[in-house]
């Protein structure tokens, strides 16, 4: 498949970004089978220099982002990390770091607190120790983690638990927002998983059943109504089961720019997975002539490459047709309606794969490896 | 809720329906004439009515609550088999309890002055809207006159009270933030009442209505029991949303009040902020001003809030310092304005930034 002709949008109509995912690195201690980083894995000697980020969250300033999202892998494995969170804090932007807490994570958060960092999102596997550490492939995650959210809360800063729900503990869930309640967290996050990536080769481990899934929503809403003002819980609830798609990263080059460690900069984390995209560097060009010129980003922006059922459709500047990388994974055809969506022809073949998958047992997990050549379990590849 | 049968048409008019199918077609009646259709009703669910007017609802509503043993006084004294008036009595003790401090009618007691009224004020009645008496009073009449078979019929909205927690009155008044946690603990006990109520009084009337002309009466009086409900809410309307006419010697905001305390805080931790609270942004919270969009924007975790001009005002004077009274007596300087009026004005937007842990106090 061909990507489309970029289109000319002219420069100024193109609103400003408002958040940086700047992924540091792809190095990281834990091997979760849903990890959102691509499936080629970049290596520490490809990472851009501490010179090249500070530059980038200088144009980013400038361009109007005001969120920058510190992540990876695991951010705090880069040397730099207290550095580029005091760039954030010199340039006024809202500084959030993205974390396992594990490895050196807690040695160092507190001189990232000194830096300015501005919050903290600590990512959770599961609630019982083995679980955790079975999901997250590490031993000894656990306690790592309480003992990093402690001093988080300890120092003030403010503290949302991830986690990133699947059928290996989606029966946790109650136990996520009670562990939240705990640990002083303000925001608690019940993603369930999106299949991207990694996500997408260990699919069949990892997709829940419809009962599931609502049963998850109800605890969420109910424990919503007894916690108000005192823990926000956002949830994102499963493409697969869904009726409407979200509006990927709010819609690609609306919102968020990605930077990959290497220094590749992508309308989603996901993007690399549709072909034939031609992504710019910021070794090569500035933040926002990427923004505003680069072909990938201007390939699905806007409304114009759709095709029905999105082209007419009322909802097309709300969720902007879904997650591309979906389209193209599910159907061959990255300019396709993304099938979480309702009305898509291949949305209700997409919600019976998922219920048979979760209806089947589940296949060991795939952890994520750097440099592996990883062979997809699922029976149904790619396209439906 | 779309009935499995619909209402029968004219031209069957004088079949006998199959209980089920008599079922079918009360519930189709709520379906379309249950007062939380009512315009009054959406505004009170979705948080849009001001203090003033959740106070008049209160406030009229008292009467209905009020006059309900009433109602299943009269309905139980043509009651002629004990068996029957067993099970109907316990409607009463319900709503007048078994001891004072308790009941049905206690609970609402504490919802008026909940919102601020005193006690006695609801006690009096004076303030209650004459459409509301007389819909009230309609009711009690309905059933002392009417056969046995329709009074019982007539409470059949029973069936219709809500069962989701937000269509709940306690669900619907958490959207307000005058309303208090200890106000809402007295509407836990009616949850499990309205359903076995309703069962029962269902299943007499599938037993009794044993005739057509039975049948339609049956409907037709449960038809009546909405329109009482609604024309309560109809009169709400008209007098406190629009046109806003209240009729002479009906309530008016103000009236029959506790005197506010400005000093203690209204609703502890979660309640509006006062003008002896002093409001911060927490850790993780920042007001700056955005060069590219030319705006002030409010930056939290994951979040950013786009504020209007009265909400940048307010918080560029958020500094951990000052209390919301010296907010206040700044912007009223400032601006002119009435220092009170804006002071509770802030005590509300701050009170939402609060609940969306964006502030602290």
């Amino acid at each position: 498949m061909n990507a489309p002709t970029p289109a000319l949008v002219p420069a100024e109509v193109i609103p400003a970004p408002v958040g940086l995912l700047a992924e540091l690195t792809h190095r990281c201690p834990l091997r979760c089978p849903y990890c959102s980083n691509p499936m080629e894995l970049d290596r520490r000697s490809a990472e851009l220099d501490t010179a090249t980020w500070l530059r980038v969250l200088t144009e980013a300033s400038k361009l109007g982002v005001l969120h920058v999202h510190l992540s990876g892998g695991e951010p705090t494995a880069r040397n730099d990390i207290v550095e580029i969170t005091a760039k954030c804090a010199e340039l006024g932007l809202y500084s959030n770091l993205i974390t396992s807490g594990v490895g050196g994570a807690l040695s160092k958060l507190d001189a990232l607190y000194d830096a300015g960092l501005d919050h903290v999102q600590l990512s959770v596997q599961g609630v019982d120790a083995a679980n955790a550490e079975k999901i997250g492939g590490l031993k000894n995650a656990q306690p790592q983690k309480m003992q990093f959210a402690a001093r988080v809360t300890e120092l003030g800063l403010p503290l949302t638990l991830n986690s990133v729900i699947h059928r290996g503990n989606i029966h946790e869930v109650p136990g996520f927002i009670d562990l939240a309640v705990k640990l002083g967290a303000k925001r608690l996050e019940v993603a369930h998983t999106q299949y991207y990536g990694w996500a997408f080769v260990n699919r069949a481990s990892l997709m829940p059943n419809k009962a599931q899934v609502d049963e998850s929503i109800r605890i969420v809403e109910a424990a919503r109504e007894r916690l108000k003002g005192e823990l926000v819980i956002d949830l994102v609830v499963p493409d697969y089961y869904a009726k409407y798609p979200k509006a990927c990263a709010g819609g690609w080059g609306r919102k968020l720019m990605n930077v990959t460690p290497q220094g590749k900069v992508l309308p989603c984390h996901a993007a690399e997975t549709i072909p034939n995209l031609e992504f710019w560097y910021v070794t090569d060009h500035s933040l926002g002539e990427i923004w505003t010129q680069s072909p990938a980003f201007n390939a699905y922006r806007g409304t114009s490459w759709m095709k029905e059922p999105c082209r007419s459709c009322d909802r097309r500047e709300k969720d902007w047709g879904g997650c591309r990388c979906q389209a193209l994974a599910l159907t061959g055809d990255a300019a396709a309606t993304d099938p979480a969506c309702s009305l898509s022809p291949l949305h209700a073949k997409m919600r019976e794969l998922a219920t048979e998958e979760a209806a089947e047992n589940p296949p060991d997990y795939i952890y994520r490896t750097i440099g592996s050549n990883v062979q997809s379990p699922l029976k149904e590849k790619a396209p439906l | 809720m779309t009935a499995i049968f619909p209402t029968p048409a004219a031209d069957e008019d004088q079949r006998l329906l199959s209980p089920d199918e008599l079922e079918a077609a009360l519930r189709d009646i709520g379906a379309r004439r249950y007062h939380n259709l009512h315009p009054f009703h959406r505004l009170l669910h979705d948080g849009k009515l001001n203090k003033d007017q959740v106070r008049a609802w209160a406030l009229n509503r008292y009467y209905y609550q009020a006059m309900i043993p009433v109602k299943d006084a009269a309905v139980l004294a043509r009651m002629q088999d004990a068996q029957l008036r067993r099970i109907w009595r316990q409607r009463i003790v319900d709503h007048d309890g078994d001891a004072p401090g308790d009941g049905g009618i206690e609970r609402w007691l504490k919802l008026a002055e909940g919102v601020g009224f005193s006690r006695d004020y609801v006690l009096s009645t004076k303030g209650i809207l004459s459409a509301t008496k007389f819909s009230v009073e309609a009711y009690v009449h309905f059933v002392a006159e009417k056969p046995l078979l329709e009074a019982i019929a007539s409470s059949l909205t029973e069936m219709f009270s809500p069962t989701i927690i937000s269509e709940r009155v306690a669900g619907m008044l958490k959207n307000y933030d005058f309303i208090t946690k200890d106000t809402l603990a007295y509407f836990e006990k009616r949850l499990t009442q309205a359903p076995r109520d309703a069962d029962f009084a269902l299943e007499y009337v599938k037993q009794h209505a044993t005739t057509p002309e039975l049948q339609r009466k049956a409907m037709a009086a449960l038809t009546f029991k909405c329109t009482v409900l609604w024309t309560q809410l109809d009169a709400l309307y008209f007098a406190y949303v629009a046109p806003g006419m209240v009729p002479p010697e009906a309530w008016q905001p103000g009236e029959g009040l506790v005197a506010e305390k400005t000093t203690a805080p209204a609703g502890g931790k979660h309640g509006p902020f006062v003008g002896s609270d002093v409001p911060r942004l927490p850790r993780g919270v920042r007001l700056r001003f955005d060069d590219v969009r030319e705006k002030h924007v409010l930056l939290a975790p994951e979040r950013t809030f786009d504020l209007d001009d009265n909400a940048v005002a307010v918080l560029k004077l958020v500094d951990g310092k000052r209390s919301v009274g010296d907010i206040a007596g700044e912007l009223a300087a400032n601006y002119a304005a009435d220092r009170s009026l804006i002071e509770a004005d802030i005590g509300t937007m701050l009170a939402e930034l609060a609940q969306k842990r964006v502030l602290e106090r």
